[in-house]
């Protein structure tokens, strides 16, 4: 219990309520300090990203092994149809008691394991559809040419399919960032925190920055990724992604 | 019945079992009170989103080049922040109407459901579509007794996605006070009572699994050809 407590922060955002918006947004003070912006600005960003990365360590390897070995096809086609319906507000929402009991405190455990679960499917499915779309050729010359199994994976299919990989990332991320929220009104702080407390107190000065800035962060995320699949990816591979009609930005 | 800062201190040493049935029973009213709430909220959102939709895929049907825009406007619809989107409509319609949470709700179903009616019709086989026109047929009469049969098992299964992702987003609406099940949640929570947080959130995955399948079996009522298809094709 002692953990539990010591991972609260009870703390509630505090503003006049006739301070307007950009008055609130344009002072520093409301992005210093444990409750301030840029805490809570950190606290977003840290959860989504890892969040991300670990649905990229479980995701990607797991559909390329399986995509590679031709299996588990029926799955995959399954999982399309739960891809964008999968209840993370109530996942969290049942994870809450269960984090208390054992001392884990509101977060990050349950919003964490469910924001995991809505990741893993994009991913999960733009590495195996990917993969098993590519053509039969380079793998077939690789094959040919005395690769080992593990090379075909990891130095041709991987590569060629990496800009489809990313789009998936991309779009888990997204959903992520844009999920992420709805940790503060589970007990958890977070981005989120300004809507909650803004309706608490009844304080639209709030309400509107905590909007901005939620859908700021969204906004950004997408490009971020963009850039970062730039800095990453082969240009060969982007050429190619765009001559196949990969419309993806 | 908006969700005002927790109790933290209290609610961090509370310490009740996941889920009291004795609750279950004597609150029954209550919770039955949610579903049917929950079910009204997904319903209306889903009403709004067909209708919608079905405008948006005849005109990007008609005129191949606004796809692009409507593709665009409803996936950039899909991402927006569900917390930041129902608390930027709640002043303009207010808390206590339902449409804040109905908007939202419907909005992010028009990419699926968009996307899945205009596939439904691109799927039509042409030589299907020159039969019926070499029968005679008139084009209204074509597209309402050929086309769109042959489109339900596409927009059957959007639906599906659709209703399905829209039960969990409406828990989400609680935060505007609407939502159903979601304030179960949320009145648990306040609380530190865990029973109604547990009925709501495993209440609203159980619901979204009986409408997807309440669906499924529609879908198959109208388009029975699906069934025998999926025999002959292992």
């Amino acid at each position: 219990m002692i953990a539990a407590s010591a991972s609260l922060r009870p703390s509630q955002t505090a503003v006049p309520r006739d301070i307007g918006f950009f008055e609130w947004f344009f002072d520093a003070d409301s992005w210093a300090g444990a409750t301030g912006i840029l805490a809570s600005l950190r606290d977003t960003v840290i959860l989504c990203a890892a969040v991300t990365l670990v649905a990229v360590a479980v995701s990607v390897p797991a559909a390329a092994i399986l995509a590679h070995l031709r299996r588990a096809e029926v799955s995959s086609t399954w999982l399309v149809s739960i891809s964008r319906a999968v209840p993370t507000f109530a996942i969290a929402a049942l994870l809450v008691p269960w984090s208390l009991e054992r001392g884990w405190g509101f977060e990050p455990w349950p919003i964490f394991i469910a924001l995991l679960l809505l990741a893993l499917v994009p991913i999960y499915l733009n590495t195996y559809t990917a993969i098993r779309q590519l053509p039969e050729g380079p793998v077939d010359a690789a094959r040919a040419l005395g690769y080992s199994e593990r090379s075909i994976l990891t130095k041709i299919e991987f590569t060629l399919a990496s800009s489809l990989i990313f789009s998936g990332v991309r779009v888990a991320a997204i959903q992520v960032v844009a999920t992420e929220p709805i940790r503060a009104f589970l007990g958890g702080d977070g981005l989120g925190r300004y809507v909650r407390d803004g309706f608490g107190q009844n304080n639209n000065t709030l309400v509107i920055g905590g909007i901005v800035l939620i859908g700021g962060l969204a906004a950004l995320t997408g490009l971020i990724i963009a850039a970062l699949e730039r800095l990453v990816l082969p240009n060969g591979v982007r050429r190619l992604a765009r001559q196949q009609g990969d419309t993806s930005p | 019945m908006t969700p005002g800062p927790l109790p933290s201190a209290l609610v961090a040493q509370a310490t009740n079992p996941i889920i009291e049935w004795e609750w279950v029973v004597e609150e029954w009213d209550q919770i039955w009170r949610a579903i049917v709430e929950h079910v009204t909220l997904t319903m209306m959102a889903m009403a709004l989103g067909l209708i919608v939709s079905a405008f948006l895929a005849a005109l990007a049907l008609r005129r191949r080049w606004t796809m692009t825009p409507i593709t665009a406007t409803t996936s950039l619809i899909y991402t927006l922040p569900s917390v930041a989107l129902f608390a930027l409509l709640a002043p303009v319609f207010g808390n206590l109407s339902r449409w804040t949470a109905v908007l939202p709700l419907a909005g992010y179903t028009l990419l699926i459901l968009v996307t899945n009616i205009v596939a439904g019709f691109q799927a039509v086989p042409p030589s299907v579509r020159d039969a019926a026109d070499g029968m005679g047929m008139s084009r209204a009469r074509r597209i309402w007794t050929v086309d769109l049969p042959l489109a339900v098992p596409f927009i059957v299964t959007g639906v599906r996605i659709a209703t399905v992702s829209t039960v969990g987003m409406v828990t989400v609406a609680a935060i505007i006070g609407q939502g159903g099940l979601g304030r179960l949640i949320f009145s648990g929570l306040r609380r530190a009572f865990w029973t109604p947080m547990t009925v709501g959130a495993s209440l609203s995955i159980i619901l979204a699994l009986v409408i997807d399948a309440m669906i499924l079996a529609i879908g198959l009522w109208l388009a029975p050809w699906q069934r025998r298809r999926k025999g002959a094709t292992p």
